[in-house]
């Protein structure tokens, strides 16, 4: 009796593992079908007003998913107020999104240019009715949500697409990661170490996608020609004056051109600028102290900075 | 004399016993795997997910770990190494650092030796 009751218990589980297995599989709802719903949804023109404007008509794969145009452009031909970030290695600790900061989370994020009349021009309402119209749509949201489309589930979905978008595979990376010295020109070298010594960069610029994700005023903002206050549109608060998310510097060489505005066409240009702020903007308005003084890079430095920034591009570019 | 040396001896082996050199690695419960390599040299790097997060240079004091990055305005950090499972795992506790962020990040970390020959994430 014993005997037979160990049998059946082992038949039983034998069954049950397997089973479980499979459904734990094709789940619907489970992540690879979440993210592959959500890279469909940002790469379809339906969430815009006039099904012209996808979320990949500014972030644009080819370029580290960052626009080649100073400012976004929106449905109509419509000009934003400032250059498309790229949405790339946002995974780590990122607390704020924009360059303003003006959402919390990748879902909240995920919906902002949707609606937004510069950018895709569609009241979220509409969109979700576009969505749940559309059949395939619809049974998609229904075998990975259980649902029909709301913003929660189009939010997770683009959001879910989003976070995988992880580069760790630069020549950088080799050197340092994969202990491989050889992977880099020691102009690369020299420049890591003006980028942690003479040139202050990792002052902001620290950590595994180089940035702090602080907000900081650079000195692009002087209240008149450079009138972006940037952060402090937000919070209210003065102290927050023309300043904006500090960007990471993975791909860099992709997402040309930089600054919140978009006003630097080259890395030259970018190095340019931070040795000497005061040349381009006189009177800058609560400009960080860290750039209160000139870095004083002589033209060598400045090119094994750049050299540095190069080797940050992911071989996916390459 | 002869108890000096025998002091020296027992110290010696203590330290001895466990290494620090290599990589080490911890996971977070976000599915982020964080790793340091301790070289030779007396240097280090540190790494999320693959990416270089800081490098730096070290010494080992017995157990106490003395050691300054590209973070925290190159402030040093000393901490009080924790070997536990053979050696394979430690912790740290910080004794002295300035730096509140790298502080809170250290004191988190329990890491895993990475064996040659084992996967690294």
């Amino acid at each position: 009796m014993q005997l037979m009751k160990e049998r059946i218990s082992v038949l039983l589980l034998l069954v049950v593992i397997p089973v479980f297995i499979l459904q734990m599989a094709f789940r619907p709802g489970n992540t690879a079908s979440k993210i592959e719903l959500g890279r469909r949804l940002f790469f379809d023109p339906i969430l815009s007003g006039d099904s012209t404007v996808s979320c990949a008509s500014c972030h644009k794969e080819q370029f580290a998913f960052a626009d080649t145009s100073a400012v976004s452009i929106g449905v109509h031909g419509r000009k934003g107020k400032r250059n498309t970030p790229t949405i790339m290695n946002i995974l780590l600790g990122r607390k704020f999104f924009f360059w303003d900061g003006r959402a919390a989370s990748l879902e909240e994020q995920a919906l902002k240019p949707i609606e937004d009349p510069s950018e895709m021009n569609l009241p979220l309402g509409q969109a979700i009715a576009r969505l749940r119209k559309n059949e395939q749509y619809r049974n998609d949201f229904q075998n990975v949500f259980h649902q029909l489309p709301d913003t929660a589930n189009l939010a997770a979905a683009i959001a879910a697409f989003e976070r995988t978008l992880e580069t760790s595979n630069s020549s950088f990376d080799e050197w340092k990661f994969s202990d491989n010295p050889a992977a880099v020109t020691d102009d690369v070298k020299r420049g890591f170490e003006l980028f942690n010594g003479k040139a202050k960069c990792v002052r902001c610029h620290f950590g595994a996608d180089f940035t702090t994700q602080e907000f900081r005023n650079i000195g692009l903002f002087d209240g008149r020609k450079l009138n972006d206050s940037g952060r402090s549109a937000i919070t209210k608060n003065r102290e927050d004056l023309g300043k904006f998310m500090t960007p990471t510097l993975r791909n860099i060489e992709m997402t040309a051109p930089y600054m919140h505005n978009g006003m630097f066409s080259t890395l030259d240009e970018v190095i340019e600028f931070y040795n000497d702020t005061r040349k381009l903007v006189y009177n800058p308005i609560n400009r960080d102290t860290i750039l209160s003084q000139p870095l004083g890079l002589n033209a060598r430095e400045k090119a094994e900075l750049k050299a540095f920034l190069l080797s940050l591009t992911d071989k996916r570019f390459k | 004399m002869i108890r000096i040396f025998f002091l020296l001896t027992v110290v010696l082996t203590t330290v001895s016993e466990h290494s620090i050199l290599g990589r080490w690695e911890s996971r977070s419960a976000a599915g982020n795997t964080t790793g340091v390599v301790f070289k030779e040299d007396q240097s280090f790097e540190a790494y999320v997910n693959r990416k270089p997060f800081t490098t730096g240079k070290y010494y080992m004091r017995g157990d106490t770990l003395h050691f300054n990055d590209t973070g925290c305005d190159g402030s040093e950090g000393i901490y009080k190494t924790n070997f536990f499972a053979d050696g394979d795992s430690l912790y740290w506790v910080a004794i002295a650092d300035t730096c509140t962020e790298r502080r809170n990040g250290m004191q988190r970390l329990r890491m895993g030796r990475v064996k040659s020959g084992t996967n690294r994430k």
